[in-house]
């Protein structure tokens, strides 16, 4: 292993860690809270409810605790290079400090965006049937896919700016990167975020797919924004070439 | 027989025949259609392309054909820079060339051993640029010399090409690692592990010097305009100018020099180098050969010149300025030590990397000089020099390295060239301390690497200087014991404000066990 390589892995093991600490807690539900489906809308799939309905369905504090797990889940393979970022420019004594300070500034973005994206899914759900929220899902989905405006948000969570090493100035900059980062994380991510909210049956496999496809978006480098196709296509790639040379060593 | 490259200040004239072939050999090259994957401005574009630079700088304009899309993205845009790719690449991409050439000189009549020749302007009154590139003429007075561009500016961007010998340096060639990290410790001499890299963040030691500065240096800038590059001076155009290859050559000799010296310098065995970054599902190295075919080729089958068939007329070893005996002999350590240390030409990089201390906030750098501080951490400091105070015990690990990061360059105008002093006194003359001078660097790759949109959004550059001999000096002084340091910045030319040069933050990095 390379330098480099060990170093990234010295972030890397930690942060995949957590999130599948998230994943199995979601799986497996301890107490029988389902998390899981609070991070979605639970509600009637034939037919839609009324609003209060829905709220006695869906209390704002699970609403709050599943999104919180359902982020750490989802984001956290996204935030390794940031983090990694933050390890490597701090001070040893502050590493830890800085990177709760951004994920703190990460995890608030997120929340508001929970705010609007929940009532969003709500909305969705009390307006139309079940399967016209899917596929209106699908549709908003695939159009952010294309958008230049997506490759934009995309191409700035690939900075990282300058630290300040010392004192408040360091705490402020961490966590201020945090919500720069967990800004344009959300632009790039919210309309692929919305469709498991609007899927109940399989929800947690769709989540899981979600996870897959924003994580194996990021791996491509940034381009100049313009309506283009975005997903998996580096990692297949990848996959691709890594199977065709064990092929050919065995 | 393998083809031999040799000292183009040591064929015999300065228009020897292999001079004069090479000069016949680009004419061809340039008379050929972009379109052609052969011409000269096709083979300048695989390094990289930049259309409306080209088109200010007279090199594209709207009668040319474009190559097709399937050659562009096969082709074009490929060199590899901020990478452990970056060596092998530009080996395949010489080797390719310089086959390309061999075949125009054999078809006009040349010699069929025809090699490309080198410069080595390390080598004594070697430093300047070699005269058949200076001149408009033919050896015969005639005009409209190949080797000639006019867009070459040099250091004081008056036409005047030489390289600097004061600010060149090979400390890379004593670096013990080809590759390194990007965490603020050493690059390693030959970079960081990375992908298909065709504008990277940290660039390597051999890279960072002399390569990057040899670059900016020679291509300057236009005095008129000192934003428009000399070709040189810019990845985006440096392969258009001819004395690119020669450059390239030493750069390339360099490489083969570290490996035999010592043979404990190896390049990395990791197959994600050797088999390239085709291996990971990313653009493969490709080069079209003489007959217009596509030769493809991996790191890994550029590593043995002799199977390559060639090899260089002089690969003697160079002396890099951190020499472990003499260090540990600083330090303080026993003879016995010193001695046991005596031959070792590198000793094991350590792996543990820590932030020292860093400027407060960015540094903008305009006319002729920019100060700041770095505020030094004082656990991270003591840990610096109880190792250097440790070197002089028996069975000491190896004396912490130290480094200098400018972190976060950005600018349009990649001719900057800066020297960069650490703890220079208040008021004193930076000519008057090369003692403290951290390194000389040139921002090759700065404009592309500060576009929000590119590759590498829009971060800039990272140049990591090692500092380990300004520190053992520090602190052999008694004077690495202070809660900050001084940076000044002096440029090589004065920097306009609109060439928008900035260094997000000044950095020192410890690497040790």
């Amino acid at each position: 292993m390379t330098p480099a390589a060990r170093e990234r892995w010295q972030v890397r093991l930690p942060v995949l860690a957590i999130c599948a600490a998230a994943w199995i807690l979601l799986v497996v539900d301890p107490g029988g809270a389902a998390l899981h489906s609070h991070c979605a809308v639970t509600m009637s799939e034939t037919a839609p409810l009324s609003l209060n309905a829905l709220l006695a369905l869906n209390p704002p504090a699970l609403l709050v605790a599943g999104w919180i797990l359902m982020l750490a889940a989802m984001m956290a393979p996204l935030v390794i290079a940031p983090v990694r970022f933050l390890h490597d420019r701090s001070l040893a004594r502050r590493r830890t400090r800085a990177i709760a300070l951004f994920a703190a500034g990460y995890g608030l973005v997120w929340i508001a965006a929970g705010v609007v994206l929940l009532p969003m899914a709500l909305a969705i759900r009390l307006a139309a049937p079940a399967f016209a929220a899917v596929v209106l899902g699908f549709v908003v989905a695939i159009l952010w896919q294309f958008s230049p405006v997506k490759q934009c948000c995309l191409n700035r969570c690939h900075a990282h700016p300058a630290l300040a090493a010392f004192g408040p100035a360091a705490d402020a900059g961490a966590f201020r990167f945090g919500l720069t980062h967990g800004f344009w994380c959300a632009g790039a991510c919210w309309a692929l975020m919305l469709l498991p909210m609007l899927i109940a049956r399989g929800h947690l496999a769709v989540m899981a797919a979600v996870t897959l496809w924003l994580f194996t978006e990021r791996l491509d480098r940034p381009s100049p924004p313009r309506w283009n196709w975005r997903g998996p296509g580096k990692a297949m790639r990848i996959a691709y070439a890594q199977a065709r040379m064990a092929f050919q060593r065995g | 027989m393998p083809y031999i490259r040799r000292n183009v200040w040591e064929l015999g004239g300065d228009w020897a025949d292999t001079i004069l072939w090479y000069a016949r050999g680009v004419a061809a090259m340039k008379a050929r259609p972009l379109a052609d994957p052969t011409a000269w401005r096709f083979y300048g574009a695989i390094h990289g392309i930049d259309p409306p630079l080209w088109r200010q700088l007279g090199y594209l304009s709207s009668s040319d054909k474009m190559p097709d899309q399937a050659a562009i993205k096969r082709y074009w845009k490929q060199c590899q820079h901020g990478s452990w790719y970056f060596l092998p690449w530009h080996r395949g991409y010489l080797l390719q060339f310089e086959a390309n050439i061999r075949a125009a000189v054999v078809k006009l009549g040349g010699p069929s051993d025809w090699a490309l020749p080198y410069w080595n302007y390390f080598k004594p009154n070697e430093f300047k640029l070699p005269p058949a590139f200076a001149s408009p003429n033919w050896p015969d007075g005639q005009g409209n010399n190949p080797l000639f561009v006019p867009q070459r500016y040099g250091p004081q961007n008056n036409g005047n090409v030489y390289v600097p010998l004061n600010k060149v340096n090979l400390n890379a060639m004593g670096d013990p690692d080809f590759t390194g990290v990007a965490s603020g410790g050493s690059p390693g001499f030959g970079g960081v592990d990375t992908g298909f890299s065709h504008s990277g963040q940290v660039h390597g030691g051999i890279e960072t010097q002399p390569h990057d500065y040899v670059h900016g240096l020679v291509g300057g800038s236009n005095p008129q305009n000192p934003n428009l590059p000399g070709l040189m001076s810019d990845p985006d155009t440096a392969g258009l100018d001819p004395i690119f290859w020669l450059h390239h050559g030493n750069i390339d000799r360099l490489w083969q020099v570290w490996c035999e010296n010592p043979p404990s310098h190896v390049d990395p065995k990791d197959t994600k180098w050797l088999n390239g970054p085709a291996s990971i599902g990313e653009r493969a190295f490709s080069m079209p050969q003489p007959d217009g075919k596509p030769w493809d080729y991996t790191p890994g089958e550029m590593v043995d010149l002799s199977k390559l068939g060639y090899t260089y007329d002089d690969l003697s070893p160079a002396k890099p300025l951190v020499q472990p005996a003499e260090r540990l002999q600083r330090l303080g350590a026993s003879p016995a030590a010193v001695e046991a240390m005596k031959g070792v030409a590198a000793v094991p990089t350590g792996k543990n990397v820590e932030l020292v201390g860093a400027s407060s906030g960015p540094l903008k750098i305009a006319g002729s000089e920019a100060a700041t501080s770095i505020q030094l951490d004082a656990g991270a400091r003591n840990k610096v020099s109880q190792s250097l105070a440790l070197a002089a015990q028996a069975a000491a690990p190896a004396p912490d390295r130290v480094f200098l990061n400018l972190e976060n360059v950005r600018g349009l105008v990649d001719s900057t060239a800066l020297d960069v002093y650490v703890g220079l006194p208040d008021g004193a003359n930076p000519a008057d301390h090369p003692e403290l001078l951290a390194g000389s660097i040139a921002l090759f790759g700065v404009r592309k690497a500060s576009i929000a949109d590119e590759e590498h959004a829009g971060q800039g550059l990272t140049l990591v200087l090692e500092i380990t001999n300004i520190v053992d000096a520090l602190h052999l002084g008694n004077a690495f014991d202070v809660s900050a340091l001084n940076v000044r910045i002096v440029p090589e030319n004065p920097v306009p404000e609109d060439a928008q040069i900035s260094i997000g933050r000044v950095s020192i990095f410890r690497q040790g066990s």
